[in-house]
């Protein structure tokens, strides 16, 4: 019972395990951890019935975890004709007016059936969530990962969830969030900005709000 | 062959002996070990409504004693009773309740009198045959789980000799799935027993009328069981169409027969004398009923690794397919390989049976009832005149229920319980490869003595995998993968569905009643209050203890938490690590390395460190 039981929920929660040089892999009956797909390890020996086995590998430098930083955002509704109403913030979470609740909070979310700490959203109907973070010192990619939240939740909604991720203005990509998408990690390459400090914006949108819980996690790398 | 040679003696010394004995053996295996079976969420449910059912017959005693006996069957008496858990027909339910009014220890005054459903006026006068109330409740469907045994070594009978018949029987209960729910107050197991005493009695009123009319009032009892009952006469239907296939090439229908007749009338008009609940608005209540189970919404269930909860749409054919394939799949993970591998043997035997055997052949099957020459058809004896084709009549109860929960449109939540009524016919077919295998065996034997013990040497070898199987798995069967799946692990590293129902907390009750928190704030998840309730009344939760309900919020407001672990319960384990800033369980409950329960204390202090060796 005290297999994993020294993790903290951050590292549970993590967006992917690209920042941890060394990892630790405890398996049995020939299971596999996702994190170590591909790699050989280190070191590997037998106790019973369990695998241990440690993978050594660069560790990605993360120069800005957006969740972590959650408090740094700008957050807004942007309504389709162009109109911004800003969203304001409190001690450990964002509100914004429509839906009078917590709109973005950094939360440990079940993504998938698995754990993830993120930045839940709340959607509104017929507006755009911006969270924009400025000056964000930039490594050569910006990860992402996003997906829906809650078993229930995507089981009674149908709406698909779009994050577009800009850096400086100019698109990157997006994340398509629905109920059988899981938890879509996407890569986008920032080498040309690496360095430099920019200002991020997620903007969320959906077709349909009703049982869409959307969380989405980001860092900057090098 | 000995075996046969047996059967041919059937008659002599009474036949009731045996499936007497072999009900009573597993009912008392049953009673022996359900007490380590934890309440099942909708077992609970059940104890309360049967409660309930009990008070209304209270209730007509006492206006009877008022010389008022029409009070009693008033609309809003009758509903006051029997509205409690109205979207399962009430047999089984009335059933628990008397039992339990019959047969339990009153420890009802005192400080939990306040915990039953109904008023407790004063002590009980009972028959304190068990110490808990929840065996009291349970005990009617374990006495049935008996009868089902028996039931199915009767029927086997017919086709195979003394020996591979109790091997049947055997094989019949000793499947960890079917054995799960053989011991609580459900209606899975009970409708399988049902379904099984309706199938014998068309069976044999292919030749008889008396049965005919017994095929209608058993049919009564299985629609007051669980809703399965509607399925029964589809079944039926097509093994008789099967049967008289030989009509229709003459151009002439087969008529239709007693037995339906008798389902189609006797069966509804039982039901409705059987549930007061229909009494004041039949129609309606019917078609409430019957819309309930049609268009039951799809809870979560885990199969192959993926979270199931809505048929998936013709348009993802890989999931549609892979959804299809999940009655088949499941059976073959959860039934024991013996009863697998004879049952396959017990096929081919079947698929090959010559219709007339040349007379210096051994007979595959013992058929009592050939063909009766010069026998005309009635509706009377709708059989007389042909072979009744035993082996299309157990595919069809065994692939009948499975084809059903094939459909990805039909929810699958409640797995292997869903098609338990092919499980008796299964067996049956199994026990024909038990006879097979013991007359390949008897062949190759040449001193008399060895080969007179053969068969029950054998059947007794071929059963005891899978009792030990079952018995290994106890007491959470529901879980439990076969050989072919590797086991619980097994079927946990598959992905396949571990458990249902929130019953596996039992073996955690004494470390929560340890360290109940002094705020009393208890969060038991999927163990609902009236399981919570029992477990007080039973003794093993101390009086007052807390519940702080069901819902997501409630998570933060505890101090000591479970998780049932089931794939789509994930969200609850990361409540409680958010809530209790941590994600070291306190306590966790394994079965062969699987978990199946982790309890959560706010503020626990961690482990003792122990130091690695270098």
């Amino acid at each position: 019972m005290h297999l994993g039981d020294l993790i903290p929920v951050a590292v549970a929660g993590r967006l992917d395990a690209a920042r941890f040089g060394r990892v630790w892999e405890i398996s049995q009956r020939g299971a596999r951890a996702p994190e170590t797909e591909g790699s050989r390890p280190a070191q590997s020996s037998r106790h019973g019935a369990l695998t241990l086995r440690r993978y050594e590998r660069p560790a990605s430098q993360v120069s800005f975890d957006f969740v972590a930083e959650w408090n740094r955002a700008i957050v807004s509704r942007v309504a389709p004709g162009g109109q911004v109403s800003w969203c304001y913030r409190a001690p450990d979470h964002f509100e914004c007016a429509d839906p009078p609740a917590q709109s973005v909070k950094a939360e440990l979310l079940e993504i998938d059936t698995s754990p993830h700490l993120a930045l839940a959203t709340s959607l509104a109907s017929h507006a755009t969530t911006v969270i924009e973070f400025d000056r964000v010192p930039l490594g050569r990619e910006l990860a992402v990962g996003a997906g829906l939240h809650n078993v229930w939740l995507r089981k009674a909604g149908k709406g698909t969830v779009s994050l577009r991720v800009l850096v400086q203005g100019r698109e990157l990509g997006r994340i398509q969030a629905g109920n059988l998408t899981g938890w879509t990690l996407r890569k986008f390459d920032t080498s040309a900005l690496a360095g430099q400090s920019e200002s991020v914006r997620f903007e969320i949108t959906v077709d349909d709000p009703n049982s869409r819980y959307f969380g989405f996690a980001a860092e900057a790398r090098s | 062959m000995a075996d046969v040679g047996q059967a041919k003696r059937r008659g002599k010394g009474p036949r009731w002996i045996v499936p007497l004995a072999l009900a009573l053996a597993s009912s008392g295996w049953l009673l022996a070990v359900e007490g380590r079976q934890g309440l099942a969420r909708d077992e609970a449910q059940y104890f309360r409504a049967g409660e309930r059912y009990w008070g209304w017959f209270e209730a007509l005693g006492e206006a009877v004693a008022a010389r008022k006996p029409g009070r009693a069957f008033s609309r809003a008496v009758v509903d006051s009773f029997w509205g409690d858990n109205h979207e399962h027909p009430p047999l089984m339910k009335t059933l628990y309740g008397l039992s339990w009014r019959l047969f339990h220890r009153c420890d009802c005054v005192g400080p939990k009198q306040g915990l039953h459903p109904i008023a407790v006026h004063g002590k009980h006068r009972t028959l304190p045959l068990f110490s808990r109330e929840s065996t009291a409740f349970r005990f009617p469907a374990i006495l049935l789980a008996g009868l089902g045994v028996a039931l199915v070594y009767g029927f086997a009978r017919r086709f195979i000799g003394p020996w591979a018949a109790a091997g049947a029987a055997v094989l019949s209960v000793a499947q960890p799935h079917y054995f799960f729910h053989a011991q609580i107050s459900c209606f899975d197991v009970p409708i399988a027993v049902m379904a099984l005493l309706v199938a014998w009695a068309y069976w044999k009123s292919l030749r008889s009328p008396r049965w005919g009319i017994l095929c209608g009032v058993f049919y009564g009892f299985a629609l007051a069981t669980k809703h399965n009952a509607w399925l029964i006469p589809c079944f039926l239907v097509v093994h008789y169409l099967w049967m008289r296939r030989g009509d229709f090439l003459r151009l002439r229908p087969p008529r239709v027969p007693l037995a339906f007749v008798s389902m189609a009338s006797l069966g509804p008009i039982l039901l409705f004398a059987l549930w007061p609940w229909l009494w004041h608005a039949p129609v309606a209540r019917t078609r409430e009923w019957l819309q309930r189970h049609t268009q039951h919404e799809h809870y979560n269930f885990e199969y192959l690794g993926q979270n199931w909860n809505l048929p998936p749409p013709p348009t993802q054919t890989g999931r549609w397919l892979l959804r299809a394939t999940f009655p088949f799949v499941s059976t073959a993970f959860t039934v024991p390989v013996t009863t697998l591998a004879l049952a396959a043997a017990g096929a081919v035997v079947l698929a090959r049976r010559r219709r007339k055997d040349a007379p210096a052949d051994e007979p595959d099957l013992i058929n009592p009832e050939p063909p009766e020459p010069g026998a005309r058809a009635s509706w009377l004896r709708p059989g007389a005149d042909v072979d009744l084709a035993p082996g299309m009549f157990l595919a069809v109860q065994i692939l009948g229920p499975l084809a059903t929960l094939a459909f990805p449109s039909t929810p699958i939540f409640g797995g292997v319980k869903h098609f338990l009524t092919a499980m008796p016919f299964l067996a049956m077919v199994a026990g024909v490869g038990l006879a097979w295998v013991t007359r390949q065996a008897t062949s190759l034997v040449r001193p008399l003595r060895l080969r007179r013990a053969l068969p029950a040497a054998l059947a007794t070898l071929l059963c005891l995998p899978a009792v030990a199987e079952t018995q290994r798995s106890h007491p959470d069967g529901v879980g439990h993968y076969n050989l072919l799946a590797g086991g619980f692990a097994g079927g946990a590293s598959l992905g396949m569905n571990r458990q249902f129902w929130g019953y596996s907390v039992l073996p955690l009750l004494p470390w929560i009643k340890a360290h109940r928190p002094p705020s009393n704030r208890v969060y038991w998840h999927d163990v609902l209050h009236d399981a919570v309730m029992m477990y007080v009344r039973d003794g093993r939760l101390p009086v007052g203890i807390g519940d702080l309900g069901v819902g997501e919020p409630l998570v933060a407001q505890s101090d000591l938490g479970i998780v049932i672990l089931e794939k789509h319960f994930a969200v609850y384990e990361y409540l409680h690590w958010e809530a209790y800033q941590t994600t070291r369980p306190a306590q966790v409950y394994a079965h062969e390395g699987v978990p199946f329960v982790v309890a959560y204390q706010r503020g626990a202090p961690p482990p003792p460190q122990e130091p690695l060796p270098p």
